[in-house]
């Protein structure tokens, strides 16, 4: 950990941190190699794990200032290769703060090889109070890769009593296969936007989930499965299903609850988009 | 002068009419489940439900894609029309609202290919999309008979209004009164909405309503329905 006094101090020295990662995968006899890593700026690889076996690595992906505040910039991509597979998760909640002059932006790009596995499952994202967000990710899918991924929005912290009464986060979500888009959403949410009280936007929540497994068609089975986890008290969530698409959402009030939720989720869904049964990162409980 | 715009008059009244026959008539667009899990239980929830999905949903998205659809066509511009078309079926939020915007896509579609109404070159372009979304088709029949933009889309946003508010009379149930009022309301603000709408560069494009999504991905497996979403 890096202490507080250090990143404030850094922050005056140096107020915009662009920070890039990018990995490749690659699947050599039984076991998936993180094959090239480059990084510039304070993104990096905290460490490649295989807690499951040879065939699929599971890589932290770290931000060591902790906090994303205005103008910075993060950009992770990561290509898997035929046959590989690899779950990247966060150490921790990624923290936005208040921005002041210019925006802070997240790009996430990623490509799935046909016969490879993608898993983006970070912990929360906390938007504080003033924080002017963009956030793009974009997944393309070649023949029946498969991508797992969520995402959990807590506006504000409701624990303590801070709403998100300034700011705007805007979000994009793009998924490919070959040249069809098969999922696309666009959300521009404002600090005190009427969506946080409609029932039709975050009805009154501050947590706001989607979890999204693309690439293969899920099965009755594995879909009613999915239905019966509950979401928890005083939660509302939903399931739906399209063509290679499964859509999970989630309103509540704490990032845990949300993640509990969306791991049983992921727990039914594994076998279909992996053919492996779900063995939860150890960062997770630590 | 007068003719002609009595013409496209009438015809924006016969495309906005529920008797055009999409079957809207039976899709509530996850209303029912708001109405079952307790959500919408009088006028005034059915009113901010109704409300909030126009103000926050269908102005933000459905409103400018339309006005975007409507541009391309009249251009013509066939590439635009098919990558708006993409654009609005790849972000229906649950299998309900894709199946509903298809099925709806489909009959209009079949529709103005029957009716020996348009241009044959733009009915080729029309007949040769694999799947077609409602708006799509909506935006195709009010290009080729001249109404304006503003005209068909303020017409456009009232059919959806109507529907969802004669799908609350059902569901919840309200009286004639009721309904009326709300259209009175609701209806209100779409002039707003159209003139946003057209100004809308793209940049403020959102299709975002979690609230609206899970209603309707609940309402997937409702045990007792009146309607397809």
């Amino acid at each position: 950990m890096i202490p507080a006094e250090a990143i404030a101090q850094h922050a005056l020295a140096n107020p915009h941190w662009e920070a890039r990662l990018a990995l490749e995968y690659a699947r050599r006899a039984e076991r998936t190699v993180l094959a090239r890593r480059s990084h510039s700026g304070p993104l990096r690889v905290q460490r490649d794990l295989y807690p499951e076996g040879e065939g699929t690595c599971h890589t932290i992906v770290v931000h060591p200032p902790g906090g994303i505040a205005g103008g910075d910039s993060l950009a992770i991509s990561a290509r898997l290769g035929p046959r590989s597979a690899a779950l990247l998760t966060t150490p921790g909640a990624g923290k936005w703060y208040r921005t002041h002059a210019s925006a802070a932006r997240q790009s996430l790009d990623f490509e799935v090889s046909p016969g490879a596995s993608l898993e983006w499952l970070p912990q929360e994202t906390i938007l504080f109070d003033g924080a002017v967000a963009e956030m793009k990710t974009r997944v393309q899918l070649g023949g029946d890769g498969a991508y797992t991924g969520w995402e959990i929005l807590c506006f504000g912290r409701a624990a303590s009593g801070h709403r998100f009464a300034s700011g705007l986060l805007t979000q994009q979500t793009e998924i490919f296969s070959g040249d069809k888009r098969l999922w696309a959403e666009r959300a521009r949410v404002a600090g005190d936007d009427p969506l946080f009280a409609s029932p039709v936007g975050l009805a009154g929540h501050a947590v706001c989930a989607t979890l999204l497994a693309a690439g293969r068609e899920i099965p009755n089975e594995a879909l009613a499965a999915c239905r019966d986890v509950p979401g928890g008290e005083g939660a509302m969530c939903g399931v739906t299903r399209m063509p290679r698409l499964l859509i999970a959402r989630w309103l509540g009030d704490a990032g845990e609850d949300a993640r509990r939720y969306f791991t049983a989720l992921w727990g039914v869904l594994r076998p279909v988009m992996k053919q492996s049964e779900a063995i939860e990162p150890r960062i997770w409980s630590t | 002068m007068q003719a002609t715009a009595d013409y496209a008059l009438a015809r924006l009244l016969q495309l906005a009419s529920p008797a055009l026959p999409v079957g809207a008539y039976s899709y509530s667009q996850g209303l029912e489940a708001a109405v079952e899990s307790g959500v919408i239980h009088d006028a005034a929830t059915a009113g901010v439900w109704i409300g909030d999905a126009l103000a926050l949903s269908m102005a933000k998205f459905e409103a400018p894609v339309w006005c975007g659809l409507h541009a391309a066509w009249s251009a013509p511009d066939y590439e635009g029309v098919r990558s708006l078309d993409e654009r609005f079926r790849t972000t229906r939020e649950t299998a309900e609202l894709r199946a509903e915007t298809l099925q709806m896509g489909y009959s209009l579609r079949r529709l103005c290919l029957e009716l020996g109404e348009f241009d044959a070159h733009s009915l080729g372009e029309l007949g040769s999309m694999e799947e077609i979304a409602f708006p799509t088709a909506f935006a195709f029949a009010a290009a080729q008979w001249d109404i304006p933009a503003r005209d068909a889309l303020v017409a456009y946003l009232w059919s959806w209004l109507e529907n969802q508010v004669m799908a609350a009379l059902k569901a919840v149930p309200l009286g004639q009164t009721d309904g009326q009022r709300l259209l009175i309301r609701l209806g209100g603000s779409l002039s707003a909405i159209a003139k946003a709408a057209l100004a809308e560069d793209g940049t403020g494009f959102a299709n975002f309503a979690p609230g609206l999504a899970i209603a309707s991905s609940r309402h997937e497996t409702q045990y007792s329905r009146l309607f397809r979403s």
